[in-house]
């Protein structure tokens, strides 16, 4: 029972980052593969405080967001300068630079050794060890995190972004701060990934920087794109998939050497097939136009 | 005293060797730059699965090495072919099938979903640990001066400079390569010419995969391999390329060199750990102030 509950915390934590990379990247189409950094930056923030100085979560979690908002501004206004692949390819150099600190500021971060023994979080004088507690506050702040994205999806804002994601210069010929908008939702999406962030620090009580390379920006994206680009409820449907599939695969009796490989492969294979799948509405309409 | 002037002769020495390091260095970007730019200009997609076909170059060299005893040589021509003719039919299906998307980002993140899988076939195949494909003891090298130049590096800078230039006149000289120039700049006024732009950018893939391969070798021949080792080397390769802006020789030469020189200075001052990261903020450095890189000339839609 417990590996379910642990199961599902993991879905919810995941479920989570990939929403606030819908924030950033669903509505505008602007696909940025720097979200494990700014998902990291939450868990760094929280796990040195708390480990350190003995922070509680309720304080940690505003201040890994106000870090990741910090962290994200500027690299927003740099990024957002460019577009399509670009931005993509100038994302990545910000995940990667992102993960060079992490592994690299030693006295700050310990580097590769990372940061063992995060302390239990503790609401109101009870630590919250239990998995279905864990359950309960993770999906709390799910539903918080779910909560904002809807709401900006349906705000001013959120119609800019997707009428950004139609028509750029159109959108901007209408009067809209186009380039306020982008960099409100890049800077919003990097703040509500250090939720699950501070989340993951406390969870699994030790950290490093393996958690936040590229390639789990590469993951948290395929679990965006499987969900549907802007689909809020898609991500966690999405990131269940992603999790509990390799998850059964333990049970086919694969090696556990073999088994992070097969995992991989299964969603590089998906995210190619999504958009193959996707794609061919788009073939459909051109076909339908020629003829 | 005497700690002082080692010191000095230690810095005479590392000036020599960061611009020994920096020159082999620039010839291997400067060959997964060109090789990247054949897949990108008929495409215009920027293939991140680019990455695996450096790093299946040096495991199919190894491969062939190890298990068929072939000679270096063989190995590696036999390496390259069978990358160029993979890539060239998994690459061009993928191109192909997702033609015609009016969202560009499309093709990169399939690409990504590609090299995913085609990286842990490797892992899978050789092991995540690290296999050497050089032979024999690892000597110091020849000196020169005060620093040294191992025969890697010799062999480095030989092949990457001969295979660059070799393309480049390819490009200016041959019908393909006319042909690949004419599809990079404008494909449907090669359909109205009459060329045949789907065997050209067949060929063009097949092209950069083979060159991929042989800059894997080398790389691998350096420093070792890893299955990973393909993506760190492509993101130089694509930074050379976006640098370089379009295609121009000299804009390509100076991109390796400059992007280089700035890694291995960062190495010999700061840390080899930082290398990424130099070259990065040199990217977006390039990206804010000079979005049509040394050549001055658009190589896509780079901002609004």
């Amino acid at each position: 029972m417990d590996y379910i509950l642990h199961l599902v915390v993991f879905v919810l934590l995941y479920g989570m980052v990939a929403l606030s990379l819908n924030v950033a990247s669903g509505f505008t189409q602007l696909i940025s593969l720097a979200q494990a950094g700014f998902f990291g930056v939450g868990a760094y923030t929280t796990a040195i405080l708390a480990t350190r100085y003995g922070w509680p979560l309720l304080v940690n979690l505003p201040l890994g967001m106000a870090v990741a908002g910090l962290v994200a501004l500027p690299v927003a206004l740099v990024a957002l300068r460019t577009v399509e692949d670009y931005f993509i390819i100038c994302t990545m150099g910000m995940g990667v630079i992102l993960f060079s600190v992490m592994n690299n500021w030693m006295e700050l971060t310990r580097g590769p050794m990372g940061i063992p023994g995060i302390p239990a979080v503790m609401l109101f004088e009870h630590p919250v060890i239990a998995k279905w507690e864990w359950v309960l506050l993770v999906g709390a702040l799910y539903a918080a995190v779910l909560w904002v994205a809807r709401n900006i999806k349906r705000s001013a804002l959120g119609r800019v972004l997707v009428a950004i994601s139609e028509d750029e210069i159109f959108c901007q010929s209408l009067g809209k701060n186009v380039s306020l908008a982008k960099v409100q939702s890049f800077v919003l999406a990097a703040m509500l990934a250090a939720i699950p962030g501070a989340l993951y620090a406390h969870y699994v009580t030790y950290i490093d920087p393996t958690s936040f390379t590229i390639h789990e920006s590469i993951f948290i994206l395929s679990i965006m794109i499987i969900g549907g680009m802007g689909n809020l409820w898609g991500s966690l449907v999405a990131a269940a998939f992603m999790i509990l599939v390799p998850e059964a695969l333990r049970f086919v009796g694969l090696p556990s050497g073999i088994a992070a490989n097969v995992r991989q492969m299964l969603y590089g294979a998906a995210l190619v097939l999504v958009i193959w799948l996707q794609h061919s509405k788009v073939r459909a309409a051109n076909a339908a136009v020629r003829s | 005293m005497s700690f002082e002037r080692s010191f000095r002769v230690v810095d005479k020495i590392g000036v020599t060797q960061v611009l020994i390091n920096s020159l082999s260095g620039a010839c291997l970007y400067l060959l997964i730059g060109v090789s990247f730019w054949l897949i990108y200009a008929p495409t215009k997609t920027f293939f991140v699965s680019h990455a695996a076909a450096i790093t299946f170059g040096a495991y199919a060299c190894y491969w062939f090495n190890q298990y068929f005893g072939l000679p270096l040589p063989t190995a590696v021509c036999l390496a390259a072919i069978a990358v160029a003719l993979g890539f060239a039919a998994v690459e061009n299906a993928l191109f192909q099938s997702l033609r015609g998307d009016s969202k560009s980002w499309v093709g990169l993140v399939a690409s990504i979903g590609l090299y995913v899988v085609l990286q842990n076939i490797i892992s899978l195949g050789f092991g995540d640990d690290t296999l050497v494909l050089r032979q024999g003891t690892i000597t110091v090298g020849q000196k020169i001066g005060h620093a040294y130049v191992t025969w890697v590096q010799t062999l480095m800078i030989i092949v990457g400079g001969v295979l660059f230039v070799s393309t480049i006149m390819l490009l200016s000289t041959t019908r393909l390569g006319r042909g690949i120039r004419g599809v990079a700049s404008n494909p449907d006024l090669c359909v109205l010419l009459g060329l045949n732009v789907d065997r050209i950018t067949l060929w063009s893939i097949g092209m950069g995969s083979a060159l991929a391969a042989v800059a894997g070798i080398l790389s691998a021949l350096d420093s070792d391999m890893t299955p990973t080792m393909g993506f760190r080397l492509l993101l130089n390769g694509v930074i050379v390329m976006i640098i370089a802006g379009a295609g121009s020789i000299r804009g390509f030469a100076w991109a390796a060199l400059l992007l280089s020189m700035a890694q291995h200075l960062a190495a010999y001052f700061l840390d080899a750990k930082w290398m990424d990261t130099v070259a990065f903020i040199i990217l977006i450095g390039f990206l804010i102030w000079k979005p049509l890189g040394f050549a001055e000339q658009r190589l896509k839609k780079v901002e609004l």
